[in-house]
């Protein structure tokens, strides 16, 4: 499924809308260039979710939690592997056990930078920068 | 009374012994064993190396820190730990080592947040209160108003990017180098050295008229992206340095307008600022400016204490000591916490 988007808050209701799809145990994996949209879609993801905190870029902190109310779903992790090399690092600080867990959704940034631990049941979400604030949101 | 700190929720193990004599503070000892240039390497963090470096440091650290103190264990009152917001399989070494201290010396464990650690760089010296402080780092960026030296309140922060996050964003989006905030400032400063003009480039001041105390800065790191495309690659090149300045004064200019306005909303008697990017001279002088201005009190930690490390720990364990005295079973109630996050 492909969506243009002009604002980001247009791409904020394509997330939202998407989550309708989703039954829990989902792993999103986000792949674009800085700037093209991959935060402000997981934003949307946890609006659709019932998350109450602010969203913020994990790029830094590799990874935050947050409790979702939505059916069976009752937590979204959101992760970013914009500074990491390879799966391994993710491996090692316990995301298997997120992966597995049919009560959450896992959101990965930059995932095209630890295809070697995507699942099988990965959802692969390909982000571009269009001219000006037009992005281009390819839902595999 | 004598604290021993232990601090390793990200990149650098470190230990601090810290000593009061009637309430006045000092360190005896503040030993921090960095990571930073393997990091550099890989261009990022690896929590894999990351948690085997504070394995294998975390002992010796302390040591060293006991030793340089001169303090036998036995003289401590009491032990504080970093147990959040950080990386888990980092904070989990820490937190563990200290627990483990705790329960063989039979001294009370304080648990610390990383970012209050942060503040309590500025405790070394005494403040007038109510105060309010700016927490920039790579991953935070946070207003805090504080009513005294332990009792305070989140008012504000980033709703996505953290402004270091924003300044490796953009050295990364303009081809300079990792850590991107240092090569950001430098290219900066070329600009203003060789053109006694303003730039030419206009960035957004994101939210910085929002009335709320609420920061962003991923639409500053898109429209720099915007700008270098417009570019051709020649021209980018030229004007790489003037993006930078302008950059870097859009981050600045947001700071300092949204701490000033908060400073005002709370009728602060000081300013405080906090954290990694604390070290740019550009934002710590132009609101040391605005806040002299004011003829308010304006405080910054020392540039060692500025990046992570447990002497700023241990000053956060001492007020929070005095606050409520903590007890030898308090080890059990200390937790890693990961998104512990100041409220
Ligand atoms: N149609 C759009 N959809 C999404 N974001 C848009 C759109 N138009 C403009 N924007 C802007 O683009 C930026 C997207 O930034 P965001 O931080 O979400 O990107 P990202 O892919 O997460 O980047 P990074 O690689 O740094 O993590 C925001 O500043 C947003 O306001
Ligand atoms: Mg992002």
């Amino acid at each position: 499924m492909k969506y243009i988007t002009k604002s980001e808050r247009e791409t904020l209701n394509v997330a939202e809308k998407f989550v309708q799809r989703l039954k829990g145990g989902e792993v999103l994996c986000l792949i674009g260039d800085l700037g093209s949209g991959k935060t402000a879609f997981t934003k949307g993801l946890a609006k659709g979710l019932g998350v109450k905190n602010i969203i913020t870029s994990p790029t830094f902190v590799l990874l935050k939690s947050y409790t979702a109310k939505l059916k069976n779903i009752n937590k979204l992790v959101h992760i970013d592997a914009y500074r990491l090399d390879s799966g391994a690092e993710l491996d090692y600080i316990g995301v298997e056990e997120y992966f597995s867990d049919k009560n959450c959704i896992t959101v990965i940034e930059w995932a095209d930078r630890v295809k070697d631990i995507w699942p099988v049941n990965a959802i692969e979400i390909k982000f571009k920068v269009l001219k000006g604030n037009k992005r281009e949101i390819h839902i595999k | 009374m004598i604290i021993l700190a232990i601090e390793t929720s990200c990149d650098e193990t470190s230990a601090s012994v810290l000593k009061s004599t009637g309430g006045r503070l000092e360190l005896l000892s503040n030993v921090v064993s960095s990571q930073i240039d393997i990091h550099k390497q890989y261009g990022g963090v690896v929590p894999e190396v990351a948690a085997r470096h504070h394995v294998q440091n975390i002992n010796p650290v302390i040591m060293e820190a006991l030793e340089t103190a001169k303090i036998k264990p036995q003289k401590l009152s009491y032990l504080a730990v970093v147990s959040g917001p950080g990386l888990i399989t980092s904070l989990i070494v820490g937190v563990e080592a200290a627990k483990a201290l705790s329960v063989a010396w039979q001294k009370p464990l304080i648990n610390v947040n990383h970012m209050y650690s942060h503040i309590a760089g500025n405790f070394l010296s005494k403040v007038e209160f109510p105060a309010v402080c700016l927490v920039v780092s790579g991953g935070h960026t946070e207003l805090v108003l504080l009513k005294n030296y332990s009792q305070f309140k989140k008012i504000g922060q980033t709703v996505d990017d953290a402004a270091g996050e924003a300044f490796d964003k953009v050295a990364k989006l303009l081809g300079l180098g990792y850590p991107g905030g240092p090569a950001v400032a430098l290219k900066a400063t070329e600009f203003l050295i060789s053109n006694f003009q303003f730039s030419k480039i206009s960035l957004p001041r994101p939210l910085i008229n929002s009335g709320d105390f609420n920061f962003s800065f991923s639409g500053l790191k898109t429209a720099v992206l915007y700008t270098a495309q417009k570019m051709k690659k020649k021209e980018l090149e030229q004007r790489t340095s003037e993006i930078c300045y302008e950059f870097q004064q859009a981050v600045v200019d947001v700071l300092v307008g949204k701490t000033m306005k908060a400073a005002q909303k709370h009728k602060v008697k000081t300013v405080l600022m906090a954290g990694g990017v604390a070290a740019n001279k550009k934002l710590r002088e132009s609101l040391r400016e605005s806040v002299e201005a004011k003829g308010l009190k304006f405080g910054v930690p020392e540039f060692r204490l500025c990046t992570d490390n447990a002497a700023m720990v241990a000053i956060a364990g001492y007020y929070l000591a005095k606050k409520k005295r903590p007890s030898r079973d308090d080890w059990k109630k200390v937790k890693v916490n990961p998104n512990w996050e100041l409220k």
